[in-house]
């Protein structure tokens, strides 16, 4: 195991019943950095964070905390802590109570107590807020209350369970930035459950996409946007155009009609795939100098740039991200590069994907 | 002009009815004032009832046991049923949970007479000496479910994942239930504790039919007495009752209040160094 490893699930799967939510789940951890659990509600990320919490038993395999196996330690005796999506916070105490409740189990003297959660009160920006009730506190607050009373324990893995979902669209961006700063001033573990794609690609070190409890790709962020392994991979995380194509030869993609070239390789010859070029990649011009043509149907303005929709001769609907205004009707050409393409292949495994990127990506290429 | 018409017809049944209920209650007071000794015509002001019941030692004795059986056995019902409605709460499976609670509320319908009699055959069955002690488990027994009833919806409406965050927390069981679940249903057990010690003052059929060796509460005195002949000291004993009953009401209704104003000061206060009082010491 490496040294930085601070969790491990070995083969680890759950059982409600009949229902399967965890299909033999196996990942590392590594200690101080920011992992995201992504995918929609059901997909099983919830449930890998019980388990590290250990509100729940794993059916099978195990689950290692800095190299224990922790299978059968209760929550109250694991070093993790968890920010709950609804706060969970005592109604009954008040803020310095609530921040104090983990210090207070652990019979930690007064004044100790006292120095440790006024520190954590600063930390997260609630000094004047120790005497306030939980019921007079905003849901903003009460996020900060919730994660104070976490950190104050000084865990070693903190675990977020959709923490911002009850937030208003504005301070979730702030909580965003709030809690990426936090972890790297920290430098604790963090894992985050959301089904939200733009908070995962904003705050996140290492990204785990999930279905039907699988992950289905794991990477950096970028890794993740640019080089999606299938097609729900490409559609959870932002917005795609995903059309069906032809691998001619490595680096040469058939698509709309025309012959591309790419930076894709390791194919059979002549391989049905799918081919993702996102929208913002997509430059509107002339007819005559775009590498597709299109007809523009609709319009819609989003505010930071029009979205336009367009059909090619093919009929492959193309979606466009452009800060310059398109005319319904017209036919258009669509600009792109060679490294805007990115080829899926059908039922591809993250195993087999990451063997495939070895064997035609020059050495240091890809990190 | 109709709605003022029919909204006034709708006081005046209030009162009506208010009227008929108290009416009884108001002539036998009026009575124990009453010098003449009958209460066919009132003769004259008089507080000598009062000071009879009052040098009827027998009779204070009887109400200093009431008052105590009533606490005791109020108290002993509050803890057996908080925490049986706790291990109600937690009972997974959802029809087994239905049963209990349903075995629960049966005893609270089931007429008392029934109660006191299938009391009494299991007391004299296992040759239990009736007394004191046996009338207290009775009270203790009728009283159960209704601070089970009093308690469970604390329990519902409390958040679960508060008790999970506890446990995250470090705490383990003992420390979930005393600094978690209790302080939240608090509200409950006290109204528990309220309604199974009014239920213990009043009882009169279970108490009738499981006391003996000269143990007796207020209610099967006064029973016994006026079964002898009405003097004017049981309507005496009676007024003080019903004013005892009035100011119970009204302490409950000021502590509510105190409770729900002590928690607004509370959040008011912004003195720094008050965190410190609100810590338990443990």
């Amino acid at each position: 195991m490496a040294e930085n490893t601070i969790i491990r699930f070995e083969d680890v799967s759950k059982r409600y019943d009949e229902m399967e939510v965890l299909k033999s789940v196996s990942f590392d951890i590594e200690r101080g950095k920011f992992y995201t659990l992504l995918g929609p509600s059901g997909c099983g990320k919830t449930t890998i964070l019980n388990l590290i919490a250990g509100f729940t038993d794993a059916t099978n395999g195990d689950i290692l905390i800095d190299g224990k196996k922790v299978n059968d330690v209760p929550p109250n005796k694991r070093k993790v802590n968890t920010v709950f999506q609804d706060y969970a916070l005592f109604p009954h105490m008040n803020v310095f109570e609530n921040i104090a409740f983990g210090l207070r189990i652990k019979k930690m003297n007064q004044k100790t107590i006292e120095q440790k959660v006024s520190e954590a009160l600063r930390m997260m920006r609630l000094e004047g807020y120790a005497n306030r009730d939980i019921s007079e506190m905003s849901g903003g607050q009460r996020q900060r209350v919730a994660i104070a009373r976490a950190l104050v324990n000084e865990p070693d893995v903190l675990l977020l369970d959709e923490p911002l979902s009850a937030l208003d669209l504005k301070l979730r961006t702030e909580m965003q930035y709030e809690l990426r700063e936090l972890q790297q001033r920290l430098g604790i573990t963090f894992i985050f459950v959301t089904h939200d794609q733009e908070e995962a690609l904003a705050m996140s070190d290492e990204i785990f996409v999930m279905k039907e409890g699988e992950i289905v790709q794991s990477g950096t962020p970028v890794d993740i946007y640019d080089e999606p392994i299938n097609r729900y991979v490409a559609d959870f995380i932002g917005e795609s155009n995903i059309v069906e194509g032809t691998m001619v030869e490595d680096y040469r993609v058939a698509f709309g009609g025309k012959v591309f070239e790419c930076v894709d390789g390791g194919m059979r010859p002549n391989e049905r795939v799918e081919v993702v070029v996102r929208p913002e990649d997509l430059i509107l011009t002339s007819p005559g100098r775009g590498n597709l043509v299109v007809k523009i149907d609709t319009q819609l303005f989003r505010g930071v740039h029009y979205e336009i929709i367009g059909y090619d001769e093919e009929g492959n609907e193309w979606m466009v991200h452009s800060t310059r205004r398109a005319i319904v009707g017209e036919q258009v050409g669509l600009s792109f590069e060679p490294q805007d393409i990115h080829v899926m292949r059908f039922d591809e495994t993250e195993e087999e994907f990451d063997a495939r990127i070895e064997t035609y990506t020059e050495e240091g290429e890809r990190v | 002009m109709m709605e003022k018409r029919s909204f006034k017809w709708a006081n005046l049944y209030l009162v009506f009815v208010f009227l008929l209920l108290y009416a009884p209650i108001a002539y036998l007071i009026y009575y124990s004032f009453n010098a003449g000794g009958t209460m066919n015509s009132f003769t004259g002001f008089t507080w000598e009832h009062y000071q009879a019941v009052f040098e009827d030692t027998r009779l204070i004795r009887i109400a200093l046991d009431t008052l105590k059986l009533a606490l005791s056995s109020a108290l002993a019902a509050t803890i057996i049923g908080t925490f049986g409605a706790i291990g109600i709460y937690y009972v997974k499976k959802r029809r087994t949970r239905n049963t209990l609670l349903s075995f629960n509320n049966i005893l609270l319908v089931s007429p008392d007479v029934i109660i006191g009699a299938s009391l009494l055959i299991l007391f004299t069955m296992v040759g239990f000496q009736l007394g004191f002690t046996s009338v207290f488990l009775a009270h203790i027994a009728f009283s159960i479910p209704i601070v089970v009833l009093m308690v469970l919806p604390r329990l519902q409406e409390m958040n679960d994942s508060m008790v999970t965050a506890a446990r995250d927390l470090g705490a383990n069981s003992f420390q979930v239930l005393s600094r978690i679940i209790l302080p939240s249903i608090t509200p409950g057990i006290l109204a528990g504790y309220f309604m199974a010690f009014t239920y213990s003052l009043d009882d009169f059929a279970v108490t009738f039919f499981v006391t003996g060796g000269g143990f007796s509460t207020l209610s099967v005195e006064i029973y016994s007495r006026a079964r002898q002949g009405v003097s004017l000291e049981i309507n005496a004993l009676s007024t003080i009752l019903f004013l005892f009953a009035l100011g119970l009401v009204v302490g409950y209704y000021f502590i509510q209040q105190g409770l729900e104003k002590n928690k607004r000061k509370r959040t008011a206060v912004k003195d720094p160094t008050n965190h410190e009082k609100a810590v338990s010491p443990r």
